[in-house]
């Protein structure tokens, strides 16, 4: 069953009096529990397309539609709302929140996802799946970096997402860590079935998708 | 524990200096409010303790003699006979009040009366010592005496001039302090001269019609009831209402901006974080709940604070002067709503601010 599709997507920035494409015309579809890779050079339009996906940016022209729902056709409150319930985000530089703890940064997400009200059990499993289990009284500055990408991977799954996107999240981490989080990223997607879009420059990480979508001066030229 | 691992407590906490300026500037127009309403309350209601136990009813003064911060001698004691004879006076006594500055804040008065005659027409007994004969003494009411005055103390009235405690009486009356008429006369150099002079009517006649009487047998003087000469600071000092709203309004402004400046600055730090907050979904209403939330509770922080600063400096000032604090509810709620609501308003804007901030450029924000 396809999670996400995307039709022929167009986004053109506007800096100063001139119009800079970013997207020349995008079309994807990716299906339920799929883990797909974004690589591209930069400059490409990669996190454009994951802005867009993600419903952070409005589409100059297109159609995305997330688990059923039109996100193009929403308003900007309702795009915020589809992104509350069907989307976590993952970044290069964690962004976590530096004054609450890993368990904190978690129950702000299970807070704005459904007032507070999480699955516990589902928590439990995250938890031990990403071996955080000791570490959720720590503040982020008390982590290592793979740790702190672990509970921001956490935190974007903790609320059962439709979709995960992921922006280069082993972009900050040394190889060691890159594996561990990609093999998280790898144990999600099997264990409960979850669909990652990840963009990453990293060919190791990509060959650890199940598909490789190749972009190039706002168009997809591989997928 | 769970609250202080909310994004509310953990910004007040990691935020110490910011949070404590925002705190300081709503305790600052609380404690305002507080301590100048409570004076202005305790100064009015100490002041009407103490007319209402003057049970002459008329006052006969010259016109312009006295009012609440300033009086004269201006008055000659030869209109007390005049007075007596007059058809509905039952009797009639001189008093000279004397207004001074009191220590370093403030100022005090001081009466001197016929002490055997203005104790029987007012009631007043004594609970300790003795009325006042020779013109180095001095009586006071029980309030002045609990404040290390006992009888055989000094006191300092007139410059290095002591007087000596003789006896202590009840209840309050007028002037917390009453020399000899005599003695007042000759200090201030108005022999034969008073304030007014206080009336007491016979039980049989109406104090309206005694006062026409004088009136029309006295003419050119001031013939007024004690209740209205006595009435409040309020009343007497035409401006303060205004004055008092005010100073509420200023303390309102203060809150809100020491609030708006402290939110607005973190919402500029925390730019990144809100756009985390928002890739993660969050509403607008959230964004702006959240700030709201920040802003309630250090102006919740303040209210604390500016309160508890109110009682101690009130207590400390009254301890060191004559000043009174009397701080009713009506005023205590009105401090908590400016400290509240300006916190809250102050916070409006930074917070409407952030929800409306673009989540890609906030994320990118260094």
């Amino acid at each position: 069953m396809g999670i996400l599709k995307a039709e022929n997507l167009e986004k053109t920035y506007r800096i100063g009096k001139l119009d800079v494409p970013a997207l020349r015309g995008v079309s994807l579809e990716v299906e339920a529990g799929e883990f797909v890779a974004v690589m591209g050079p930069s400059g490409c339009g990669k996190s454009t397309m994951l802005h867009l996906l993600g419903g952070l940016l409005t589409p100059t022209k297109g159609r995305i539609v997330i688990d059923g729902e039109d996100l193009t056709a929403a308003s900007d409150a309702r795009r915020t709302d589809i992104r509350r319930r069907k989307i976590g985000f993952v970044f290069q530089r964690f962004n976590l929140f530096p004054t609450l703890t890993a368990d904190g940064n978690l129950r702000l997400a299970e807070r704005i996802h459904s007032n507070g009200a999480g699955n516990p059990e589902r928590r439990r499993e995250i938890l031990r799946l990403l071996r955080l289990e000791d570490k959720m009284h720590h503040k982020p500055l008390e982590l290592s970096g793979g740790e702190q990408q672990r509970v921001a991977l956490a935190r974007a799954v903790i609320t059962q997402p439709a979709l995960v996107l992921a922006d280069e999240p082993t972009g900050n981490l040394d190889s060691e860590n890159s594996a561990i989080v990609l093999n998280m990223f790898q144990e999600l997607n099997r264990r409960f079935n979850q669909t990652i879009i990840m963009i990453t420059h990293n060919p190791e990480a990509a060959a650890a998708c199940g598909r490789v979508i190749q972009m190039r001066d706002g168009h997809i030229v591989a997928s | 524990m769970k609250i202080f691992d909310s994004l509310v407590t953990s910004n007040i906490r990691q935020r110490p200096l910011r949070s404590a300026i925002s705190v300081v500037g709503v305790a600052l127009g609380v404690a305002l409010v507080m301590l100048f309403t409570g004076l202005t309350r305790g100064m009015s209601n100490d002041l009407q303790r103490r007319s209402t136990n003057v049970r002459g009813q008329i006052i006969f003064t010259r016109k312009g003699s006295m009012n609440v911060v300033a009086s004269s001698a201006n008055l000659s004691t030869k209109y007390v006979e005049r007075l007596r004879q007059i058809e509905g006076v039952e009797t009639a006594t001189p008093v000279i009040r004397h207004v001074y500055a009191s220590g370093s804040l403030g100022f005090d008065q001081i009466e001197g009366v016929d002490w055997p005659e203005f104790a029987r027409m007012n009631d007043l007994q004594m609970t300790g010592g003795r009325g006042p004969v020779a013109n180095d003494e001095v009586v006071i009411d029980q309030v002045k005496a609990a404040r290390h005055h006992p009888v055989g103390s000094t006191l300092k009235i007139f410059g290095d001039k002591m007087y000596k405690v003789v006896g202590i009486y009840s209840p309050e009356s007028g002037a917390r302090a009453k020399l000899p008429l005599a003695s007042l006369q000759e200090t201030l150099e108005a022999t034969d001269k008073c304030t007014y002079i206080l009336i007491k009517t016979k039980e049989s006649a109406n104090p309206l019609e005694v006062a026409r009487r004088i009136d029309q047998e006295l003419p050119g003087n001031n013939v007024q009831f004690t209740r209205d000469v006595f009435a409040s600071v309020e009343s007497s000092i035409p401006s303060l209402g205004i004055f008092l709203r005010v100073l509420v309004a200023l303390a309102a402004v203060v809150s809100a901006l020491v609030v708006m400046l402290a939110m607005h600055t973190t919402i500029t730090e925390r730019t990144r974080e809100i756009g985390i907050l928002k890739a993660m979904g969050a509403s607008r209403a959230y964004i702006v709940g959240e700030i709201e939330r920040e802003a309630l509770l250090i102006s919740a922080m303040g209210l604390v604070v500016g309160f508890a600063v109110a009682f101690g400096a009130g207590f400390v000032i009254h301890k060191s002067t004559s000043l009174i604090f009397e701080y009713g509810w009506t005023w205590a709620l009105v401090a908590a709503a400016i400290g509240l609501i300006g916190g809250a308003i102050g916070a409006l804007y930074p917070a409407v601010r952030a929800a409306n901030l673009d989540p890609v450029n906030a994320l990118a924000y260094e």
